[in-house]
C-alpha cells in the first residue's frame, strides 16, 4: 500500500483576540505529522478584519500549506472579500467554489472548497416553489453545491487524494446531537451528491458543533465532522491512503 | 409564556453584536432561567450571562454554559482512509 497523504483539518475556531495564543504554539511544526492544514470555515467569531488577523496569526504558525474555506460566521460583518484578501496576503488559499493541488511526499493532494449554505435533505429539504424569497433561499442552496460539483470537476483525475472542504454539512449522519428541526440550516444534501458524483476521498466539513465527527455519503465516501468542538482538539490528522492502491 | 421569552433570549443571544452565538439555549425551569449550551472562552461565557441579565426577567439565572474544550497538545492522532470501492 502506498504512503498516505497527510490532511490535518479542524473547523468552527471562532477566532478573537480573546482566544490568540490558543493554536499557534499547537501548529508549529505541524508538518512532521500533516502534508496539509484544512479549516473548515468560521475562522472569526463576528467576521470582522481583525478576527481574521487574529486567525491569521495563529494559524500562520503551520509549517505546512493552509488552506480555508469561510463560514457564516466570517460573512456577519459583510467583510468575507476583504478577510479573504487579507489571509490570501499571509499565504493561505481561500476556496469558493475553487480547488487547488498540492503535490506531498505521498502524491497529489486536489482540494476542492465552498462555504455551501442551508437546504437541508431529502424529504425534508426546501423547495425551490413559492416566495420569491423561498425561491432565493432555495437556489442559493443549490448553486452552492453547483459550484462545488464544478470546482472538483475543475481537479478532474489528475490528484492522488481528492478532498472536499465545506463549512455547511453535505449528509445528515455528522449532525446527530444537533436539534432534528435545525438540520436544515446546517447542511444541504445536494453537497453530497455533487461528492457522490464526483471521485472524492474525503469530505470534511464543520458547522455542527454538536453533531458527531463520522459519516458517509450515500455511495460510501466518508464524511468528517472537523468543527473543533466536536474533535475537541487543535486538529484531526485523515491519513488518506492515494486511490492508485485501490 | 415562558417558551416565548426563552425563544427571545435565543434570539438576543444570536443577534447581539457582543455576542453571536448561535448555540446557546434558554429554558425557563419553575423561577429559574437555564443557560446552557457551549462558548469558547470564559470571557464570552460572562457576555452571554452579561446579555441574559439585561432582560430583567426576574428569574434567577443558572448559568449552565460550558467551555469548549481548549485544543490539547499532540493531536487526537491519526485515522486513515481507505479508497472508497466504487461500482
Amino acid at each position: 500500500m502506498p504512503d498516505p497523504i497527510r490532511v490535518a483539518a479542524v473547523g468552527d475556531v471562532h477566532l478573537a483576540d480573546d482566544l490568540r495564543g490558543r493554536y499557534a504554539p499547537l501548529l508549529e511544526g505541524i508538518s512532521e505529522e500533516a502534508d496539509a492544514l484544512l479549516v473548515a470555515g468560521d475562522l472569526t467569531q463576528h467576521g470582522t478584519l481583525e478576527e481574521a488577523e487574529a486567525f491569521a496569526d495563529e494559524f500562520g504558525a503551520a509549517d505546512v500549506p493552509v488552506l480555508v474555506v469561510l463560514g457564516n460566521h466570517d460573512y456577519h460583518s459583510g467583510a468575507e472579500r476583504d478577510i479573504t484578501r487579507l489571509l490570501e496576503d499571509r499565504g493561505m488559499t481561500v476556496l469558493e467554489g475553487t480547488s487547488t493541488t498540492l503535490d506531498t511526499d505521498a502524491g497529489r493532494l486536489g482540494v476542492a472548497g465552498v462555504k455551501g449554505f442551508c437546504l437541508g435533505f431529502l424529504g425534508r429539504s426546501a423547495a425551490d416553489f413559492g416566495e420569491p424569497q423561498m425561491k432565493a433561499f432555495t437556489s442559493h442552496g443549490i448553486e452552492t453545491a453547483d459550484v462545488l460539483r464544478k470546482a472538483l470537476d475543475d481537479l478532474g483525475d489528475e490528484p492522488d487524494v481528492t478532498v472536499a472542504l465545506s463549512h455547511f454539512a453535505p449528509v445528515d449522519e455528522t449532525l446527530v446531537g444537533e436539534p432534528k428541526e435545525i438540520w436544515p440550516f446546517l447542511g444541504n444534501y445536494r453537497l453530497g451528491e455533487a461528492i457522490d458524483e464526483t471521485g472524492v476521498d474525503l469530505a470534511l466539513h464543520g458547522h455542527a458543533h454538536a453533531g458527531r465527527e463520522k459519516g458517509l455519503t450515500p455511495a460510501g465516501v466518508p464524511v468528517r465532522n472537523v468543527a473543533q468542538p466536536v474533535i475537541q482538539a487543535a486538529f484531526r490528522v485523515y491519513d488518506v491512503v492515494p486511490r492508485r492502491s485501490a | 409564556m415562558n417558551e416565548q421569552l426563552a425563544r427571545d433570549l435565543e434570539r438576543d443571544i444570536a443577534t447581539d453584536p457582543r455576542t453571536n452565538e448561535l448555540g446557546i439555549r434558554v429554558q425557563v425551569r419553575g423561577d429559574h432561567l437555564v443557560v446552557s449550551g457551549e462558548v469558547a472562552s470564559e470571557e464570552r461565557r460572562a457576555t452571554v450571562i452579561e446579555v441574559v441579565r439585561e432582560h430583567d426577567t426576574g428569574l434567577e439565572i443558572v448559568d449552565h454554559i460550558m467551555l469548549s474544550a481548549e485544543p490539547g497538545p499532540g493531536g487526537p492522532g491519526h485515522e486513515q482512509i481507505e479508497p472508497p470501492q466504487r461500482s
